[in-house]
């Protein structure tokens, strides 16, 4: 157990195995983003009171959803990096701060560009869907700025895994938001696949198609940007020298 | 559950039932994100190797011309 562990948290290791492994999940990502994306553009049925405003909704969901896992992801990462000094976790919660504030920054722009037929409004101080969201984004940015503020590596990683976890009571608020408080943003859609529902199974269908391409799409770019990291930071080693020279 | 494409003509898929603008706005912002996100980190990887090379050929003459 403790040796898997040893060498799951081995740079060379996680290199190996993500060059075996790239080339199938990009190729999975991409075949469900196609089908996603032509499913949601061409074949989805217009809704009774939005039209075809539900082809956003398939991408919102998609992206809104995923954004969630970041903080959770980072506070476990950032939890190994402080009691096992495992080097890999520290850089997969360095690089996944940066996009997950892309991830949160999307979900923010296609709500709005979704509020702002179907609500009246682009935005709304009022809903705390929106605010905790928008409190998600600047938390994961000073996630970043933090970590390049603070030269020391050790320290940094130390003050970006206490800031995840924080970070993720915030995923908690925006999760049951809209329970809690219910202002402008609707609460989850329940997954029904019984055709007369207003929710049926063509927009989750497509919906799921996209969000398992979200997923991949998250998981392929944390990985390149993971393996950049790990070049940069061994790049004293033979391993890496190798690299360099075949390439 | 069968479907079908649901416009009969290019200018009514571009016109998406009204909601052109939105829609495709967000879809555009969705392509971007996924470009950047991907190219950005393979760009930078060659970049990386490059630095690598550069770095360890100067280190080599380095050590040359001093030992």
């Amino acid at each position: 157990m403790w040796l898997w562990f040893a060498k799951l948290g081995s740079p060379k290791w996680f290199y190996d195995v993500s060059d075996r492994w790239l080339p199938w999940l990009a190729g999975a990502m991409a075949l469900f983003m196609i089908v996603g994306v032509i499913w949601a553009l061409l074949f989805l049925p217009p809704d009774y009171q939005q039209g075809l405003t539900t082809r956003i909704l398939v991408i919102h969901v998609a992206v809104a959803g995923t954004s969630l896992a970041f903080f959770p992801l980072m506070a476990v990462a950032g939890t190994i990096t402080l009691v096992w000094k495992m080097k890999l976790a520290d850089m997969v919660a360095k690089n996944a701060a940066a996009l997950g504030a892309w991830f949160s920054f999307v979900t923010l722009a296609t709500g709005s560009i979704w509020g702002s037929v179907m609500w009246g409004t682009w935005w709304e101080w009022t809903d705390a869907r929106l605010v905790s969201m928008l409190f998600q984004f600047f938390l994961l940015l000073s996630v970043v700025a933090l970590r390049s503020a603070i030269e020391d590596t050790d320290k940094a990683a130390k003050a970006c895994a206490l800031l995840s976890i924080v970070g993720c009571i915030n995923v908690v608020i925006i999760k049951y938001s809209v329970e809690w408080w219910n202002v402008l943003h609707q609460p989850a859609s329940p997954l029904s696949m019984s055709s007369d529902n207003a929710n049926g199974p063509e927009f989750w269908m497509a919906t799921g198609v996209m969000i398992i391409a979200v997923y991949l799409f998250f998981i392929v770019s944390l990985i390149l940007t993971t393996r950049n990291e790990i070049l940069q930071r061994e790049k004293r080693s033979q391993w890496v020298q190798d690299i360099v020279r075949a390439a | 559950m069968t479907q079908s494409i649901q416009f009969s003509s290019i200018s009514e898929f571009l016109d998406m039932g009204g909601y052109a603008f939105n829609v495709w706005a967000v879809y555009a912002v969705f392509l971007v994100f996924i470009f950047v996100n991907l190219v950005f980190p393979i760009v930078r990887r060659k970049k990386i190797l490059r630095e690598i090379k550069k770095q360890s050929v100067f280190e080599h003459t380095d050590t040359d011309s001093t030992d």
